[in-house]
């Protein structure tokens, strides 16, 4: 007695269609699976047989052999429950053999035969559509997710019976929900009119955000740090849906979506504390490669707060991602990429103590020790952030006398009409924005005005400005123009590219990077 | 009980007047007269001095000394032989001008040296008369970077404040007042114990080339006169004339820092000094100083405060600054965010960011925490990139 039916492997973030082939045969009563198993679903094996049970079905008391097919490729994650049970029901002719070749099955199941909450649905749910299948069955909670996916059926089941109930034409599902739509208005908390103050701040972030531009904050504690990066998501341009797609994607694959309507609609804000591995802040995992921090942050904002105290090794391996938008973690069992272009926004104290430069308290830091601590903010890693941003503790004076601030709405429609500036500008080149211009590119292809080649050329005299922070600064100074819609750089662009060169006040970074 | 340390000028030779008489180095011949006197290395400043009141004009003393009357028996085999016209010359090509009693740059606080004044002075780059306050800063050639940093720090703000700084151009003390005055965009006098044109130390040519174009180099010697340790107690004495008040940074024990502070106190002229710990050998000076009663200052502020200074800070931003640079430096009276700074300004916050920028670039003003200062400071120089 044979059965066949199709299930879907997350490796990554990818899906992989799987044929699942049952066999049912003379023996001891046993389930035995082959095909490259990952851990989680060989541990499958004791759960499937309580749960076709718990559903008001028969197990076979023989001996049953389950095969996942390729053979090749490593089988992982709880969604291969459902499709071994079903091939099992399907060898023992439990249920009508109509939709099995062109339904994907996902979903993990309970000892009752309930379906639960499944990483991956997503995934699963492109792979199907990609494969060209006209369904898939997943469990009720991820029904909202699979349905972002166009032309697909989407079956939610409460459980395995309502699976069986469907396949036998005695259950009909409930009407799937439609797709998110481009519109879809993002529904956050924060906006930008919430920061006092602060205007240089908020600007920065706005330049940031135009140009696609990671930014160091530096401040003392109470500064408003924190606040001031949870906004940056709001200014920055609107999820598209492919965007939209591919972090709910990353979400699913790591098991955060739950409720909602089944798809990100704001950007992400990932706040990992500094105690973060390396792993939880890149991804991987012994035996199950979950994407880390830097890919739940994928289009979004990844905000390393206290970003001296992150281990060393976490905050290296930033660079890769930082240049490429991705990253490949390879392990013994296998190599798998995740896609994380994200924002940095790092915040860091000034000093030890926090309070070097404030007005109000007292450094209490030895100066070499002071030394010691910039120079650990330094580095490659530094290099790949163009903005600095000294963010001074306000006084209740200086609070007092600001007015509330623009809208985060109003400041991203300027951050969008810049954004399709540099689009088109740099389509030829690959290029979605001035941040991630290459150096040599940015210094061949910002065309300045005489007067601000010349101001540029004072700073590399009277600032000790660097290779790579002359490189910085004309992209920076490039979003300026841009958020201008003006043609050449001007030297009051190039001025204001130039007070974000570093976060010490001109004597820190400048030398160091 | 310390002793009282302010003194009375008082003259140790009661039958000689102050300054000199009448017409002393008045006309062409007179000058010439000066010129070789002023070159005659075996005669003391206060023996000249009593001299000249013997004789009356110059010409008087000169003839005094070529007929051995005077002086010891070089001097009138070199005043025989001198020829005051190739004195001249030597000082005209480096530069520099001569400087008689007679002449209005030959200034009043000269002579409260009432037994020695100078009887003549080489004056390179702009004149004595039009000197503002002159404060001298004096200490330790070898000094440490702290007294390095504080003199160049007490240097910077007088130089910004609009006071000229005096000192003796030697390394160390010297050496960083003068160069924090110049940094500060202010002036500076430097007095020589040596020729216009053997500057001690060596490497200080550069520094007084820097001084004398926007302040003066002066020496009491003529062109060609080696520097010698015997002659900087002299040169001391004129430090503290030109100015009205004398600062001591660092000093050790028996050092030269000392003498000036004789020759101020002998000239009425306040003193201050800036203390250090009590082990430090060049705190020695300073230390003895404040308990012999004079002024502690902890730095620059202090120093500015007591001499009436400070208030003038806040009004003069450089010259030739463009408009915007100018009201955003006026009203950087305090540490002030970019935002207030644009606001009291009544300009833009990109303008205003862009005056800024462009002000630290200029080394006018710094950021600090994210607020903006004046500098007082002299600038480090930039880092050379790696």
């Amino acid at each position: 007695m044979y059965g066949r039916v199709l299930g879907v492997t997350v490796l990554g973030v990818g899906g992989h269609l799987v044929t699942v082939e049952a066999h049912v045969g003379r023996g001891l009563p046993s389930l035995t699976l082959t095909g490259l198993p990952g851990a989680a679903v060989r541990d499958a094996t004791d759960r499937i047989r309580p749960a076709v049970e718990g559903a008001g079905l028969e197990w076979p008391l023989r001996r049953v052999v389950v095969n996942l097919a390729p053979g090749n490729l490593r089988k992982e994650g709880p969604g291969l429950d459902l499709p071994v049970a079903m091939g099992v029901l399907s060898a023992t002719a439990q249920v009508p053999s109509t939709f099995l070749a062109r339904y994907a099955f996902a979903g993990e199941l309970s000892l009752k035969g309930e379906l639960m909450p499944t990483p991956g649905v997503l995934s699963v749910a492109i792979e199907a559509a990609r494969k060209g299948l006209e369904g898939v069955i997943v469990p009720a909670p991820n029904a909202r997710e699979a349905a972002q996916v166009e032309g697909l059926h989407v079956v939610s089941a409460a459980s395995l019976a309502d699976v069986v109930g469907f396949l036998r034409g005695t259950w009909t599902p409930d009407e799937p929900p439609p797709p998110v739509g481009d519109d879809a208005t993002a529904g956050t908390s924060v906006d930008l009119a919430d920061v006092r103050g602060q205007q240089q701040a908020r600007r920065a972030l706005e330049v940031a955000a135009a140009g696609g531009h990671n930014v160091l904050l530096v401040g003392s504690p109470g500064a408003g740090k924190t606040m001031l990066a949870r906004r940056m998501t709001t200014i920055l341009p609107r999820l598209s849906r492919e965007e939209a797609l591919e972090a709910t994607q990353l979400h699913s694959v790591a098991g955060l979506l739950a409720g909602g309507d089944g798809v990100l609609r704001a950007r992400p804000f990932r706040a990992p504390h500094h105690s973060v591995s390396q792993v939880g802040l890149l991804g991987g995992g012994a035996t199950y490669l979950r994407p880390g921090e830097v890919s739940l942050a994928h289009h979004g904002v990844l905000f390393l707060d206290e970003f001296t105290e992150f281990r060393r090794d976490a905050v290296e391996g930033l660079r890769q991602p930082l240049e490429d938008g991705r990253v490949v973690i390879t392990r013994a069992i296998g190599s798998v990429e995740f896609p994380a272009r994200f924002t940095l926004v790092a915040a860091a104290n000034p000093c030890p103590c926090g309070f070097d430069g404030d007005p109000r308290r007292q450094c209490r830091c030895r100066p070499d020790r002071a030394e010691v601590y910039r120079q650990k903010l330094s580095g490659p890693l530094l290099d790949r952030i163009d903005l600095r941003l000294r963010v001074p503790r306000l006084t209740k004076t200086e609070l007092m006398g600001e007015q509330t601030g623009e809208p985060s709405d109003v400041v991203r429609d300027r951050v969008q009409r810049a954004r399709d500036v540099q689009r088109a500008r740099w389509s030829a080149l690959g290029v979605a924005c001035n941040g991630h211009l290459p150096g040599p590119v940015a210094r061949r292809q910002v065309h300045m005005e005489p007067a601000a080649e010349e101001f540029l050329g004072g700073a590399v005299e009277s600032m000790g400005l660097t290779g790579r922070g002359f490189d910085r600064a004309l992209k920076v100074a490039r979003t300026v123009a841009d958020l201008e819609d003006a043609q050449r750089v001007t030297a009051g662009h190039m001025a204001e590219a130039l007070s974000y060169r570093d976060g010490f006040g001109g004597e820190g970074l400048s030398r160091a990077g | 009980m310390p002793a009282e340390l302010s003194r009375e000028p008082v003259a140790d030779d009661a039958d000689v007047p102050r300054g000199f008489p009448e017409g002393f180095g008045a006309g062409e011949e007179e000058r010439a007269a000066t010129l070789v006197l002023v070159s005659l290395l075996g005669i003391a400043p206060k023996r000249l001095h009593a001299l000249a009141w013997a004789e009356g004009t110059a010409s008087g003393c000169l003839a005094a000394i070529r007929s051995g009357a005077a002086g010891s028996q070089a001097d009138g085999a070199f005043a025989r032989a001198a020829d005051p016209s190739s004195i001249a010359a030597a000082a005209t090509a480096l530069g520099a001008r001569f400087v008689t009693p007679a002449d209005a740059e030959y200034v009043r606080p000269l002579l409260d040296l009432l037994a020695d004044p100078p009887i003549g002075l080489f004056v390179k780059g702009r004149p004595l008369t039009g000197m503002p306050d002159v404060v001298a800063v004096v200490g330790a050639r070898n000094c440490s970077s702290l007294g390095n940093e504080m003199a160049m720090d007490i240097g910077s703000a007088l130089g910004s404040a609009g006071a000229c700084v005096v000192s003796g151009a030697a390394r160390g003390i010297d050496a960083a007042a003068h160069r924090g005055a110049l940094a500060a965009g202010g002036t500076s006098i430097a007095v020589l114990g040596s020729g216009i044109d053997l500057p001690y130390p060596k490497g200080s040519a550069q520094l007084l080339e820097r001084i004398a174009a926007v302040g003066a180099v002066v020496t009491e010697y003529a062109p060609g006169v080696k520097a010698e340790p015997f002659r900087f107690p002299a040169r001391n004495r004129l430090v503290a004339a030109l100015s009205r008040a004398l600062v001591v940074v660092e000093g050790a024990e028996g050092s030269g820092s000392m003498i000036s502070v004789e020759h101020a106190l002998d000239l009425g002229r306040d003193v201050f000094a800036v203390p250090g710990t009590v082990t430090n050998p060049l705190a020695q000076v300073p230390l003895a100083l404040i308990r012999e009663g004079a002024t502690l200052i902890r730095g620059a502020d202090d120093l500015l405060a007591d001499l009436g200074l400070a208030a003038r800070l806040a009004v003069a931003p450089p010259p030739g600054l463009p408009d915007d640079e100018r009201r955003i430096y006026e009203q950087m009276v305090e540490p002030l965010l970019p935002d207030a700074l644009a606001r009291r300004a009544g300009i833009s916050i990109p303008t205003a960011v862009t005056a800024l920028v462009s002000l630290e670039m200029k080394h006018l003003v710094r950021a600090v925490g994210g607020r903006y200062e004046r500098r007082l400071s002299a600038p480090a120089p930039p880092a050379v990139p790696r």
